[in-house]
């Protein structure tokens, strides 16, 4: 309960802070994050290719609203749609292995992916990105004012948390948790253990469907670097950052990494390096995420005080 | 051929420290890298291609007993992202001390030009290219069968916690196998660079296809590397000459392909 005041505040109180698009963006990637924890987290699966989906989402409902118009809910529909279906295709392949081949794999499906985009020019513009993504009205809503975008992202972002903690708290997400626990007992119980490893897989994907649709109309742009492995990449570093253990975690890591990165790229046109050197210091002395570190800045300080 | 020596040394790394490495590629850059300065610096082609490679070795080593080791503890989802975290580094540094723009390599001048095999025209360097890969591919395989380190490696692979118990230094072992699979990696970036040019983005592609290697190989499995690198590579070669554009997304689709039918990878390890 007080985790869902202190997001409320945080969404009221986010768009006087920073500009409505960055705000916007925390709360599309706290989304794409959710996706991810739930195979990262509640699974055990640790996906490095979730911008398959996102991107794949993002291409088809950016192409489907430049040249047919489609209305923004059919859009977000078309991108759950895909954002699923990818991950089915891909999570398919990817459940028969397990450990570091389950990662090299999502990992190079990842590639293919984004191999396709970059040569077919024709439909994504390749390198240059997908331009002239438009924000339809709907139904009087002018989600080209920013503010009501804003407050469009951030009411789909309450409603995806609200889904998925029906999902984690559903029999569902406690046989995935099962899996993470011990996927051999799982299996002895009597589940089948890949069916329901894909089945995270596709939830997943559906949800970085819905988070690639709305940076796409965020933006204007489908970026060639939405469907790349770094983007993969970030999503696992904010999810880990915030502490992929809980259900909050991503949003933390999302409010860190969108954070981060945005100060970096002003600072310096070559930021991948920073956030490489940030990526390498949370590993080697900040594991366990925010939270953790957190915690272990209290107990040094409270040490200090005491001596 | 080219590819195998990148799975292979991939595959040494994944398997015998059992960490996703994905700074692979960037190593891989980083040789080639080395090499143009050192061609540049010392006006020597084979001083390069003898030193840059040890150069990487070294970064490997280094890279391994400083980061790496502290985190054999850790889940993966952290080693991946200090591999990770290595290759953004790594990658943006290159473009910090090279820039951004490719460059291109001459092959030395003894290698320039082609050969006539009588029914095809083959560049010089590129069967220099072949044979030096074969080569480094069979030593390695010598050195991992023949060679009493070489069989202590691959019962690092199999069973760590056995060989540790032996009485083996295993931490050693780990660095070892990293700096040896990081000078793989480095020798085929050098290798490479004459035949591509060079460009900050090289390391990532090969990445990718290294990962594809040893999926389809096997982790430590020398054979399934070769095998799995000679069947991308001539996949690749074939799609090129009907559809250019494709030549490297065949790569994951044959991948892919294979998986479908043999989940278990081409030799079925696990």
């Amino acid at each position: 309960m007080r985790a869902l005041v202190l997001i409320l505040i945080s969404i009221c109180l986010l768009p006087f802070i920073v500009r409505p698009a960055i705000a916007s963006e925390i709360w599309i990637f706290a989304i794409f994050g959710l996706g991810l924890n739930l195979l990262l987290g509640y699974t055990g699966l640790l996906s490095f290719g979730q911008s398959t989906f996102f991107g794949s989402a993002a291409y088809v409902a950016g192409w489907l609203l430049k040249h047919y118009a489609i209305n923004v809910f059919f859009a977000l529909g078309v991108g759950v749609g895909v954002g699923a279906l990818s991950a089915l295709l891909v999570g398919y392949l990817c459940v028969q292995r397990s450990g570091l081949y389950f990662i090299m794999l999502t990992f190079a499906l990842n590639q293919l992916f984004y191999f396709i985009a970059y040569q077919w020019t024709t439909v994504t513009g390749g390198e240059d990105g997908m331009p002239g993504i438009p924000r339809p009205e709907f139904l009087g809503l002018n989600f080209k004012d920013p503010l009501v975008y804003y407050a469009f992202v951030s009411s789909l972002f309450l409603l995806s948390l609200y889904l998925m903690r029906r999902i984690v708290e559903s029999p569902l997400g406690k046989i995935l948790q099962a899996i993470r626990e011990n996927e051999l007992r799982a299996e002895a119980v009597g589940y089948n253990v890949p069916r329901f490893k894909l089945l995270a897989f596709v939830i997943g994907g559906a949800f970085s469907g819905l988070a690639g649709v709305l940076y796409a109309m965020l933006f204007g742009i489908v970026p060639l670097e939405a469907i790349s492995f770094v983007f993969s990449g970030n999503v696992v570093f904010a999810t880990l950052i915030g502490g992929s253990g809980s259900l909050y975690g991503p949003i933390i890591g999302s409010f860190v990494f969108i954070w981060l990165s945005e100060s970096m790229s002003v600072m310096w046109a070559r930021w991948p390096l920073l956030l490489g050197v940030a990526f390498v210091i949370v590993v080697l002395f900040f594991r366990g995420g925010v939270v953790e570190a957190w915690n272990r800045f209290w107990s040094w300080r409270s040490s200090k005080r005491a001596a | 051929m080219l590819y195998a020596l990148m799975g292979l040394g991939l595959s040494l790394i994944t398997g015998v420290l059992n960490i996703p490495n994905f700074a692979h590629g960037a190593l891989f850059a980083v040789g080639a890298y080395f090499l143009v300065s050192l061609v540049n610096f010392a006006g020597n082609f084979w001083l390069g291609l003898l030193v840059a490679p040890l150069g990487v070795a070294l970064l490997g080593l280094l890279i391994e007993y400083a980061g790496i080791r502290r985190l054999y503890a850790a889940g993966h989802d952290y080693q991946l992202l200090f591999t990770f975290g290595l290759a953004l580094i790594l990658n943006e540094l290159i473009i910090v001390i090279w820039g951004p723009v490719g460059i291109s390599q001459l092959p030395p001048a003894i290698l320039r030009g082609g050969v006539d095999l009588g029914f095809t025209f083959y560049p010089k360097y590129r069967l220099f290219v072949m044979l030096m890969a074969g080569l480094l591919v069979l030593l390695t395989w010598l050195f991992l069968e023949k060679t009493k380190y070489g069989a202590i490696m691959r019962a690092g692979i199999e069973n760590k916690e056995m060989v540790s118990l032996l009485g083996i230094d295993i931490h050693r072992l780990f660095t070892v196998a990293f700096a040896l699979g990081a000078f793989l990696a480095g020798i085929a970036g050098a290798l490479t660079a004459p035949i591509r040019g060079l460009s900050p983005g090289m390391g990532v592609d090969m990445l990718g296809i290294a990962f594809v290697v040893v999926a389809l190989g096997g982790l430590g499995n020398l054979l399934g590397a070769i095998a799995a690198g000679l069947l991308i590579g001539v996949a690749q070669a074939v799609v090129a000459a009907y559809w250019t554009e494709a030549s490297t997304a065949v790569i994951f689709a044959v991948m892919a392909l294979v998986l479908l039918v043999r989940p278990q990878g081409m030799f079925g390890i696990r």
